[in-house]
């Protein structure tokens, strides 16, 4: 009689295992590919010739089938990986995994917000001696702002819900690389729909929470917007 | 004092000279596209010319010469330029009052400080109370003051004004005409006035300069440029619309097509038997009843009445030249005027200024 209550417990275990995995590869991922979005969106503005095939690079993992990405990371981060020591089944390798599948859903949003900038504010900022550093700290941050957080977002639910790349690089190791995506593929393979299902709907609320402040809290407009005294 | 020669042949070509003393407002005029906001742009740093040399208060601003290349270009934050955009360019995350302040950025550490002296700015240009309102909140010529304050709030040393005036309503305009009247006197620095409003010009300006395709034709007062154009195409960009050709010989303009010669000041600068653009000025044409010996007889094609004034397009009987007068309703009622009839043309010779045919840098200037 101990032993389906022992399943239960081990089950819920794992389940909170997984989630607080997904939660930590979330955080990590967005820490890790906000600044770095921003300062790549940023650099594509002033860019000539070659920016068209830089963006096409940066937009690759979006049209990728997950296997094929997997695939090449799997290859990039085995062995001796360009690291100098082995990355797969591993925190770090789904993490640099989940860096490189985000990259579009980071960069893209926070270039639109740039360019939406009026080319005239950022020189009415260098007229009223502002250097590149202040214009880009005081005035295109700030009206970039909507689109930073659409990239914080659809980030973190990407992440969240990332299940071919993950699995391909990191497998399915409990508390080292089985995401909450893996355990739900996992819990659906062996009949646990109950479990599946709690899964899911904490995944699918989370989603919906992150775009509702999206489009609510953090979507408002930065014209009016009051986040910087000068 | 502003010193600027520019040159450059892409992306848009440039030709120019621009003087401009403290307290001066010298106006920029041309066509659309005759290379205005580019000049402006290039005195602010915000684009380069390939070759040239701008000095402003005495500092050397930007250098470039054919074979060294460029040798000085200050950024346009170390310019210390006071730049008007045609479209506001304000900040739309800021208020009025974190607008003004953003110029004090650098020069004022204490963000109380920076936030009084902006104030001031926004008192003296009348939008004190709406110190708090964001972008959005202010009509046109609440945003053009905004920005007039923040172009003069770090106190620089030019004012550059990029069409100003060409988004905002004809009350609101008269409005910030004064204002910037009133700056003038106390500012003292150079004021360049880019518009294609010559009307504009004519009411601000000391001084004028007329551009096209870049280059600049001429620079007068604007008493003078209306007067005497330098040449047919500063005529036609100034809106001159009685310009006729004729041939010129010592003293002697006789009119294409016309038996009449008019007596003209002979400076001696043209050769004998030269085709020559002339143009006359409104007052130099009056209208009479009755002909006699020296007028020209003309017919009346159309009378435009608009309000008080009468717009009268004759057609002269000899030659078949239009020529264009203005007058008020009573003076047409007076000469008992009317579409269809003839009537008798008086031009008085003092007053006709002669051109080349052709811009002065250009050597067939006085060849067809």
């Amino acid at each position: 009689m101990r032993y389906p209550y022992d399943i239960c417990r081990y089950n819920q275990f794992m389940d909170l295992e997984a989630l607080l995995l997904s939660l930590k590869l979330a955080i990590w991922t967005l820490v890790l590919i906000l600044p770095f979005g921003i300062w790549v969106a940023h650099s594509l503005q002033g860019m000539g010739k070659n920016r068209s095939w830089i963006e096409a690079s940066l937009a690759l993992p979006l049209v990728l089938p997950p296997t094929v990405l997997g695939y090449y990371l799997l290859v990039g981060l085995g062995g001796r990986s360009i690291f100098g020591i082995p990355l797969v089944f591993s925190f770090t390798g789904i993490l640099i995994a989940s860096l490189i599948v985000n990259l579009p859903f980071a960069i893209q949003p926070i270039q639109r917000a740039f360019e939406a900038i009026n080319p005239e504010i950022r020189e009415a900022a260098q007229v009223s001696g502002l250097s590149k550093w202040q214009t880009f700290r005081l005035i295109e941050l700030p009206l970039a702002w909507r689109g930073i957080t659409s990239a914080a977002v659809l980030t973190f639910a990407h992440t969240l819900g990332e299940f071919g790349v993950i699995l391909m690089v990191g497998g399915a190791i409990p508390g080292e690389t089985k995401t909450v995506s893996i355990s739900i593929y996992d819990k659906v393979q062996s009949f646990d729909t109950s479990g599946a299902g709690v899964l899911s709907l904490i995944l699918l609320g989370t989603s919906l929470i992150a775009i509702t402040l999206s489009y609510g809290v953090f979507g408002v407009d930065s014209s009016k917007a009051k986040k910087w005294r000068g | 004092m502003l010193k600027a020669k520019l040159f450059q042949i892409s992306p848009n070509p440039l030709q120019l000279n621009i003087e401009c003393m403290p307290g001066e407002l010298h106006a920029l005029v041309g066509p659309s596209g005759s290379g205005k906001t580019t000049a402006l742009r290039t005195i602010a740093g915000l684009s380069n010319a390939e070759t040239g040399k701008i000095e402003c208060d005495g500092k050397l601003w930007f250098e470039a010469r054919d074979i060294n290349g460029i040798t000085t270009s200050l950024s346009p934050a170390e310019r210390s330029c006071g730049f008007l955009f045609q479209q506001y360019a304000l900040f739309p995350h800021l208020t009025a009052l974190e607008n003004v302040c953003i110029p004090l950025y650098n020069s004022m550490h204490d963000l109380a400080q920076r936030k009084i002296l902006a104030g001031q700015w926004l008192d003296r240009m009348g939008i004190g109370e709406l110190a708090n309102r964001m972008p959005s909140q202010l009509s046109g010529g609440q945003q053009q003051r905004v920005a007039l304050a923040r172009a003069l709030a770090r106190s620089p040393k030019i004012l550059l004004l990029d069409e100003p005036f060409s988004a905002i309503d004809a009350p609101t305009r008269q409005g910030l005409y004064k204002t910037l009247a009133d700056l003038r006197k106390d500012l003292n620095i150079p004021i360049l006035l880019v518009t294609h409003d010559l009307r504009e010009a004519d009411l601000l300006a000391d001084r004028i300069t007329v551009i096209d395709k870049g280059v600049g034709l001429q620079t007068a007062p604007p008493q003078v440029l209306f007067e005497r154009p330098r040449n047919s195409r500063v005529a036609e960009l100034v809106g001159i619309s009685n310009k006729f050709e004729g041939v010129f010989t010592a003293g002697k303009l006789s009119w294409n097509g016309c038996q009449r010669i008019f007596n003209v000041v002979d400076k001696g600068k043209i050769p004998p038997n030269t085709p020559v653009a002339w143009v006359i000025p409104a007052d130099g044409i009056s209208l009479h009843e009755n002909s006699s010996s020296t007028s020209i007889e003309a017919h009346v094609e159309q009378i435009s009445a608009l309000g008080q004034i009468a717009v009268i397009q004759l057609r002269t009987v000899e030659g078949k030249h239009a020529i264009t007068w203005e007058a008020s309703a009573a003076e047409v009622r007076r000469l008992s005027l009317e579409a269809g009839k003839n009537t008798s043309v008086e031009i008085d010779g003092d007053k006709i200024h002669i051109m080349p045919l052709r811009p002065i840098n250009d050597p067939r200037r006085f060849t067809n």
